[in-house]
């Protein structure tokens, strides 16, 4: 890829990158969040068109108009976020959108492609059966059914988004064998990631991306993980390290949580009898990989989801169930981790949704009257008090960037003088700085007393702020483990539901 | 025993012949629905359909079976032409699939275009030239029972039968009905793909058009023929078949059922109930099916809310690519 | 090729420009139509325009098709604004109708006339609240398609209407003589019930028309200034974010649904006291009218703010008062829906400009891909 450039309205997503991979190799994409390292894959699958520059494969020049133009030129990607369709089986999945004269057939032949599909998954070790349905596979096996639907269409050139997120980490090992196997065949895979260290152990080769721009390409053997961030950064960083908090978690209870069992949307049981505890000025982490019911768990404790059986203890008071109201009165935040969908009102404005749990309140409102002076100066206040970069209080939130879109719902939770904070996935998608800045926020919120209960994918996330870890697995709580002691490994294990603690 | 015997005959029989057009809509309404595209224009789309099959059928040369033919495709291409607007809204401009509907179902219907054409083709209440009538399938109409009501009807009534078949079998079956469940379901999976989603979606608004517009065509050529000026003649068919789509879960042999039922419900029932003379006041029987409409769907929706079943998961949402 | 873009600022004058510029846009299609259809598109808007706006005569006449369409316009723009698509304005402005007049006709002539009027906007809006409150409950508990259930009560209403004129010794029903008993009809409101009006330079003012705008003033404050508006906005924009920040969400849907199904409702009143007075049932009355259909028309046009609503239906109701004046074999009665679609058309179309931009950019030439060679044979 020679000179790529791709501008949205506002940002310019990639500055003329140049980007090279060989075949037979295992290349790494590295940068930040918001490096345009995703605009470049969906430059290259052919769903976003450059504005300028071209793409080379094997010395001959191509253009992709259209997604399907790239799989027929042999280029497949594992999405970070799944392109899938959930009610349809793995066979199906694999075959979707496969127009090859050879599969053109108008009516399908089901058997025919399970075995096929079953063929595959043996030689590359990502078994799947073809006949599940894909919203019954965990997130592990969904991304194995991405993988598939590359190799079917026999794919020489396979990007992977992120592919280690949603993994544990003897999954992401088992990752790294299935892409070794695959580039020993002579294709090449793109892995595009932050983590330096997976990047260090699968990858042959690494270009770094920043501010949408490519810094360079260099072999990763001859490579620090210490260079590589720096590289990534601009500046020179510590690397993700455990900073120990001076003031230790207090002896009060500030959250505590009961035999709870909560069903997910399919009526099943997502949430199985998980019992936890979280003191006054403690963060308490809940490792897992995604979809193991950590949403409903956060939605059963914030009133949004009642659940089947259990109790919910706020210093020591019984939460009604299912009420976000009382939820709220009982001074819980919660940072949900679907911002833009959950977090606010997309289409009101900044102001709106600064007071979208305080507008009851007498300070806000007038028996059945809002005072929108005093809304305006509270989002105004907010917006300067939290640093949300917005032309101004009548911005409506959708048009925020995702980290000052954070910052604005943290500004909002810790308004109202938390006892206790729920943060889901809460550094999602958000690049360094902002990351950064919302660990300051959740040490802060410990520190003065703030029972966090801190849900995240991202174990490093976890391990650097969290003064306790909990696991989930399929609903059900897997380990206990103290940061300071604890190895990745165990943890690791304790996601896969290995062993009990 | 008899009397209630000839009763039960001619309830069922009605309830096929009344079924037909709803279940025509409701075919066309599936397909736009698994495509992720509500289109509640379908009301207007079968007025407009049915006027121009009356026009068509009058002005048609040739034998009966000719101008048939010719007036039901030209009824199926009047929903084409509808239904295209709703597509240009929806897809490609992205407006509100719900209020873009209601607008096609007023402009469309029985105070917008369908009474104007009505008017200035000078269809008002003209006597039909040709119309459908019942056919001796195989020669068994006399068989008791199912005679009348299986191999006595209208030749609409059977094609509606093999368009059963065809939609069942094409979504379940084949290379596209895969595709354009998958665009329904989850657009962004189909688009990484390479399926079109705008192609599909226009392909099935404008299918589900072709179906609407046919159903309106049973209205004028077979179960009323004529043109009598006012949306009474369809009476609301083209919403029951929408909410006949969410009682059958999205799935089309289940709309048969349903289509039949509601059918006699709106035809076979209050018509032999009358004729027997049980003294039920004819606005009650009217608002059978409209009532049962509303009961059916609430007992179907306070099942799906506990399981969540059978709607296309991206039905009613714009699709955008770039959308960061 | 024409790419879509999102536009990272609205500026707020396109919110008025934009649907101004797409109902101009309207009036050239629907020239085109006239032309297509042999008539001379200056010469028929003129006549339109004329015939609506033109001389006291003509803007009491618009008031009247007007005054209708306020009170439906309004109903459904209060419960589209929180999403919650009634459009059942229809049915519940027969309900009005009937519970409104059946209200001064159980009170008889002999009261004065500010108590009758008030005590039939009580019982209209009461009427109309409550058959709203059937597909309001069903959705707030059943969550069942509430778009459906409002529409198939709209059938029921007008059969029920029917019903008690024409197939029922109903109390609405005027069994007092001979005629009337041959000729189905309801009984007529006495001259001391009818609803007053204001005569302001030769334009008739009905005391409907004037309560509208009042009721469109309150909605204005109700959505502008109250927490329950706020929280409507709030549910309309998003449901899960409404959930997460504590707002009743049922109970917002039961209430917008009551007041939506009531404003329709004394429209439904106002038919009877200020114009008809009596409840007509036959197919040239209330059901011929279409007015709640035609409210969604106006709503929507309004883009769901009071003031703007109000606007448009005077505009509609003078395209409505035209079309009807107008009628004859060179202006079919279709006409009017048909410029009402196209209008409805174009303002939903440009919607899209106001949130995105178009880029009209070169096709790109897709260089045709050779079959890749395969890397190693597949099982």
């Amino acid at each position: 890829m020679q000179g790529i450039t791709k501008r949205f309205p506002g940002v310019l997503a990639n500055d003329s990158v140049d980007f090279e991979a060989g075949a037979g190799e295992v290349h790494a994409l590295l940068g930040e969040n918001g490096a345009g390292k995703s605009t470049l894959s969906n430059i290259l699958t052919g769903l976003y068109q450059p504005d300028e520059g071209a793409i080379w494969l094997y010395g001959k020049p191509v253009q992709f108009g259209s997604p399907s133009d790239a799989i027929d030129a042999g280029v497949g990607m594992v999405h970070q976020h799944f392109r899938l369709v959930p009610p349809f089986t793995v066979a199906e999945n694999v075959i979707l959108g496969e127009h090859r004269p050879e599969a053109r057939k108008f009516v399908l032949e089901p058997r025919q492609i399970e075995r096929r599909v079953v063929g595959l998954g043996e030689r590359y070790g990502i078994a799947v059966d073809p006949r599940a349905r894909i919203w019954q596979l965990s997130v592990g096996e969904q991304q194995r059914v991405e993988i598939l639907k590359s190799l079917y269409r026999e794919a020489r050139i396979l990007i992977l988004d992120e592919p280690t997120a949603v993994l544990t980490p003897q999954e992401a090992e088992a990752l790294f064998g299935t892409l070794r196997t695959m580039a020993e065949e002579g294709r090449t895979v793109i892995f595009i990631s932050h983590k330096l260290h997976e990047v260090k152990a699968v990858a042959d080769r690494v270009t770094v991306l920043r501010g949408g721009r490519s810094i360079g390409t260099l072999p990763t053997a001859d490579a620090t993980p210490r260079e590589l961030a720096a590289l990534m950064v601009g500046r020179e960083v510590e690397l993700a390290r455990r900073v120990a908090r001076e003031a230790p978690a207090g002896t009060d209870s500030a959250l505590e949580v009961e035999g709870l069992t909560v069903s997910g949307d399919r009526g099943e049981q997502a949430v199985r009898d998980v019992s936890l505890a979280v003191r006054t000025g403690e963060i308490v982490g809940v490792a897992g990989v995604a979809g193991n019911g950590q949403r409903e768990l956060a939605e059963a404790i914030t009133g949004m989801r009642p659940p089947v059986r259990g109790q919910i203890r706020v210093g020591g008071r019984k939460l009604r169930d299912g009420d976000p109201r009382a939820a709220i009165a009982a001074r819980i935040a919660h940072v949900p981790e679907d911002r833009l969908g959950t977090a606010v009102a997309p289409s009101l404005d900044i102001a709106a949704n600064a007071v979208l749990k305080s507008y009851r309140g007498p300070l806000m409102s007038r028996g059945p009257l809002l005072r929108w002076r005093a809304i305006r100066t509270h989002a105004v206040d907010l917006i300067k008090r939290y640093r949300v970069h917005a032309p101004g209080p009548h911005t409506p939130a959708r048009d925020l960037s995702g980290g000052n879109l954070q910052k604005l719902v943290l500004g909002r939770e810790f308004s109202a003088q938390p006892q206790v904070l729920i943060a889901a996935s809460p550094t999602r998608g958000l690049d360094v700085g902002a990351i950064e800045t919302v660990h300051a926020y959740l040490r802060e919120a410990a520190s003065i007393g703030v029972g966090v209960l801190l849900i995240s994918e991202d174990l490093d996330e976890i391990r650097a702020l969290a003064d306790r870890i909990v696991v989930i697995y399929e609903g059900r709580l897997t380990g206990d483990f103290d940061p300071g002691t604890a190895t990745v490994a165990e943890i690791g294990l304790a996601m896969a539901g290995g062993e009990r603690a | 025993m008899s009397v209630n015997h000839g009763l039960t005959v001619s309830v069922l029989a009605q309830a096929l012949a009344y079924g037909t057009p709803i279940l025509f809509a409701a075919l066309g309404e599936l397909l736009a629905e698994r495509s992720g595209v509500l289109n509640l224009g379908v009301e207007g789309m079968m007025l407009v359909g049915a006027v121009m099959a009356f026009w068509a059928s009058q002005r048609a040369p040739g034998s009966t079976a000719l101008a048939l033919v010719l007036a039901v495709l030209t009824a199926a291409f009047a929903g084409v032409v509808m239904a295209s607007i709703h597509a240009f809204l929806v897809v490609s401009l992205r407006a509100s699939q719900i209020v873009s509907g209601l607008a096609l179902t007023i402009f469309a219907g029985g105070l917008g275009l369908s009474s104007y054409l009505g008017q200035s083709l000078g269809l008002s209440d003209a006597p039909p030239v040709h119309q459908f009538s019942e056919l001796d399938v195989f020669g068994l109409k006399d068989v008791p029972v199912l005679g009348p009501v299986l191999f006595h009807q209208t030749a609409v009534v059977y094609v509606a039968w093999a368009a059963t078949v065809a939609v069942a079998l094409y979504l379940a079956r084949t290379r596209f009905g895969l595709n354009v469940r998958a665009v329904g379901e989850a657009p962004g999976a189909a688009d990484a793909m390479g399926i079109s989603v705008t192609k599909y979606r226009y392909a099935h608004v404008l299918a589900g058009g072709a179906f609407a517009g046919v159903g309106g065509a049973c209205f004028s050529l077979a179960i009323a023929p004529g043109w009598n000026a006012g949306d009474s003649l369809v009476g609301g068919a083209g919403w029951i078949a929408i909410a006949l789509v969410i009682f059958s879960f999205w799935r089309a042999e289940l709309c048969l059922v349903g289509a039949y039922l509601f059918g006699g419900l709106s035809g076979g029932l209050p018509s032999a109930l009358q004729a027997r003379g049980y003294g039920i006041k004819p606005e009650f029987l009217n608002a059978l099916p409209y009532v049962m409409t509303v009961v059916v769907l609430v007992l179907v929706s306070a099942g799906l809310a506990k399981r969540r079943l059978g709607a296309p998961a991206a039905l009613g949402l714009p699709y955008v690519r770039e959308e960061r | 090729m024409i790419k879509v873009e999102r536009r990272l600022e609205q500026p707020r004058w396109y919110s008025f420009a934009v649907p101004i510029a797409s109902a101009a846009f309207s009036f050239l299609v629907m020239a085109a139509v006239l032309v297509a259809t042999g008539h001379d598109p200056l010469h028929t808007y003129r006549r339109l325009f004329d015939a609506a706006f033109i001389g006291p005569a003509a803007w009491t006449d618009t008031l009247v098709s007007a005054t209708p369409l306020l009170f439906t316009g309004l109903a459904a723009a209060v419960a589209f604004r929180m999403q919650l698509f009634n459009i059942g304005a229809e049915g519940q402005l027969y309900l009005g109708a009937i519970t409104g007049s059946g209200v001064a006709f159980w009170l008889g002539p002999h009261h004065a006339t500010g108590l009758t009027i008030l005590a039939m906007c009580v019982g209209a809006a009461a009427g109309g609240a409550l058959w709203a409150l059937i597909p309001g409950v069903l959705k707030a508990f059943a969550r069942t398609n509430e778009i459906i259930t409002s529409l198939m009560l709209n059938y029921v209403a007008g059969l029920l209407l029917t019903y008690l004129i024409f197939d029922s010794a109903s109390p609405w029903r005027d069994l007092s003589t001979i005629q009337t008993r041959s000729f189905p009809q309801s009984i007529a409101l006495q001259p001391s019930q009818f609803w007053p009006n204001w005569s302001v330079s030769d334009v008739v003012l009905p005391f409907g028309f004037l309560l509208a705008l009042a009721v469109g003033t309150g909605l204005y404050v109700l959505f502008r200034s109250t927490r329950f508006g706020f929280e409507m906005n709030v549910i309309g924009d998003s449901q899960r974010a409404a959930r997460y920040s504590g707002m009743r969400t049922r109970r917002k849907i039961l209430a917008v649904m009551a007041i939506s199904g009531a404003v329709a409702g004394v429209g439904g009143a106002s038919q009877v006291g200020d114009f008809s007075h009596v409840l007509d049932a036959s197919p040239q009355g209330l059901q011929g009218a279409s007015y709640g259909y035609t409210g969604i028309v106006v709503a929507a046009l309004g883009r769901y703010n009071p003031f703007a609503v109000c606007l448009v239906g005077v505009l509609i109701g003078g395209l409505q008062n035209a079309g009807l004046f107008l009628q004859g074999p060179d202006f079919p009665s279709g006409l009017v829906g048909v410029m009402q679609g196209i209008v409805l058309f174009c303002v939903l179309g440009g919607e899209l400009l106001i949130r995105y931009r178009l880029r009209v950019g070169r096709r790109r030439r897709v260089a045709p891909v050779e079959a890749p060679p395969a890397v190693e044979a597949a099982p």
